[in-house]
């Protein structure tokens, strides 16, 4: 395969109607759904991954280019993350809890941890009952959750071993409250390479 | 028309005769002999030579630009800093970038504050000025041509407060890796991402973009305190095969801007073969565009007219070049072209 016929194989993409506003709404609600949606257009690329993005009018001018060439983009406007076929369906990134937080002006689906457990955190680690310093609920078994540091900055995303906020108080500080998916860690040790897979979840 | 720039310089570089002098020098510092003869034609004089040689030898201060996308205010990023141990100082050309003047033993691309995306890190204050030249605004379409690892990208997205759009293109595949991860660690949201070989942009793109940076490949004869591998590594035709491929690229980045739009050509090499020469080339072969003055955030020195016995077009002066025992940064070239 010529260099130039690896490039043309590049994932498809398409104008998507439903599936991220649904998904969205499913974790967040419809109403915070919409107001993150808001003169956006979502935007799928599939190909070994399904990545989820939500793009303006000037960058959807540019996609429209590329499309017309036959040719798909690498990436595009705010990276909402990956979906997927089982739960959960909807591995949010970083950048998109931290747009969707400032949009709402609050966190939701998220636990603030303290400094000395954001530390291992960023080093891949779990999130434990013992830095657990505020949890925003809804929150439910087997379903992401956005990782916040004291500062209120987003540092990751984890999958969550708890069912509501209320089931904290009956953990011990060893437990574990979220599983590690992906940290800002990530950025050092598997950004630029192939080390280290982007989320820690199958499929 | 004039007779082709590259086609006189292959002349001359090809029956380049080094002197004495220049086998002392490079034998001395570790360098490709026929580097050294070219240094000081450049330059003028052997004594120069040796002091550019010099200032390759001395690490660089790494420099950080605050991520107003992610920090409301940069005041907030000094003091977390500043709690690290990390001190710095801002530079008084920029508002938003800092030297570096003690990293208190911290690894700069491994805290927290860098994690978040709070800043980005620089090797030199080079790579800071393009985005502040090109300077483009909230509603513009611009394109970087040779995008990653998107220091470039990141900071136009920064000076466009997200809005607008910007094409990021590379042709590598592990670069763009990088450039990705670049994106989203520092909250870039108008970004369309897309791996190609520039030279095919125009057919997709023609006349489209306000604003173009192409900040070419080359052999970073600028950026050998940084990477003393290059020493030895680009040999006279390689040199002269980077300026055919820069020559091309350009032309591709002309011919992908607007009537009236910009164009930003830059390369971290000082070399002239990679820089004067791929502009007066591409200003021979075209008719639709023509060299900007501009007022550069920093004082640099004026383009090189004269090489080797060759003449180059007088406008070619308006471009800049950062030499390192001059400016104390990585050494740099820069020049601004509108199409017309």
């Amino acid at each position: 395969m010529s260099p130039e016929e690896g490039l043309r194989k590049s994932p498809k993409c398409w104008r998507d109607q439903q599936r991220i506003r649904r998904e969205i709404a499913r974790l967040f609600g419809k109403s915070q759904a919409e107001a993150a949606l808001q003169g956006k257009v979502p935007y799928i690329c599939g190909g070994r991954f399904m990545e989820a993005y939500l793009v303006s009018g000037d960058v959807l001018r540019i996609i429209d280019k590329i499309e017309a060439s036959g040719r798909y983009p690498y990436s595009a406007g705010i990276y909402v993350g990956r979906l997927r076929r089982r739960k959960p369906a909807l591995i949010p990134s970083v950048d998109f809890l931290t747009y969707l937080y400032s949009v709402l002006g609050r966190p939701l689906r998220a636990l603030t941890v303290s400094e000395s457990g954001l530390k291992p955190f960023l080093y891949g680690n779990d999130v434990l009952k013992a830095s657990v310093i505020r949890c925003h609920p809804p929150i439910d078994e087997d379903e992401v959750v956005g990782v916040l540091g004291r500062d209120k900055v987003v540092y990751g995303v984890g999958l969550s071993k708890i069912a509501s906020c209320r089931e904290l108080r009956s953990l011990k500080p060893t437990d574990p409250v979220a599983l590690n998916v992906f940290d800002v860690g990530w950025y050092v040790r598997g950004g630029t390479t192939l080390k280290e897979r982007k989320f820690k979840l199958q499929g | 028309m004039k007779g082709s720039y590259l086609k006189m310089l292959e002349n001359v570089l090809s029956s380049l005769e080094v002197r004495e002098n220049s086998l002392k020098l490079a034998h001395r510092y570790g360098y490709l002999p026929y580097m050294i003869t070219r240094y000081i034609e450049m330059l003028g004089g052997e004594k120069e030579a040796e002091e550019l040689l010099k200032s390759f030898e001395k690490p660089l201060k790494h420099h950080l630009r605050c991520n107003t996308l992610k920090v409301s205010d940069c005041r907030d990023l000094e003091e977390r800093l500043e709690r690290l141990g990390i001190q710095v100082d801002k530079l008084p050309w920029c508002d938003i970038c800092y030297r570096v003047r003690g990293e208190g033993g911290v690894n700069l691309g491994a805290t927290h504050e860098f994690l978040a995306g709070m800043y980005y890190l620089y090797r030199g204050a080079a790579s800071l000025i393009p985005p502040i030249v090109l300077s483009p605004g909230p509603g513009d379409l611009v394109a970087d041509l040779a995008a990653a690892p998107g220091g470039k990208v990141t900071h136009m997205a920064q000076l466009m407060g997200n809005e607008g759009g910007i094409l990021a293109s590379d042709i590598n595949r592990e670069r763009m890796r990088a450039l990705r991860s670049n994106v989203e660690r520092m909250g870039v949201r108008n970004a369309v991402l897309l791996r190609i070989d520039a030279r095919r942009l125009p057919s997709i793109f023609q006349g489209f973009f306000a604003k173009v940076l192409l900040d070419a490949p080359c052999s970073g004869e600028g950026i050998i305190m940084i990477d003393p591998g290059r020493k030895k590594r680009t040999g006279i035709q390689n040199l002269l095969k980077f300026g055919r491929m820069q020559v091309e690229l350009l032309n591709s980045a002309v011919e992908m801007t607007a009537e009236g739009g910009l164009i930003l050509y830059t390369t971290c090499s000082i070399a002239p073969e990679e820089d004067e020469f791929v502009i007066a080339e591409v200003l021979r072969m075209r008719e639709d565009v023509e060299i900007q003055e501009f007022e550069p955030p920093i004082s640099m020195s004026r383009g090189i007219t004269h090489y080797f016995g060759i003449d180059l077009p007088e406008e070619v002066k308006a471009c800049r070049r950062l030499y390192p025992p001059i400016h104390g940064t990585e050494g740099f070239f820069l020049c601004l072209l509108k199409k017309v």
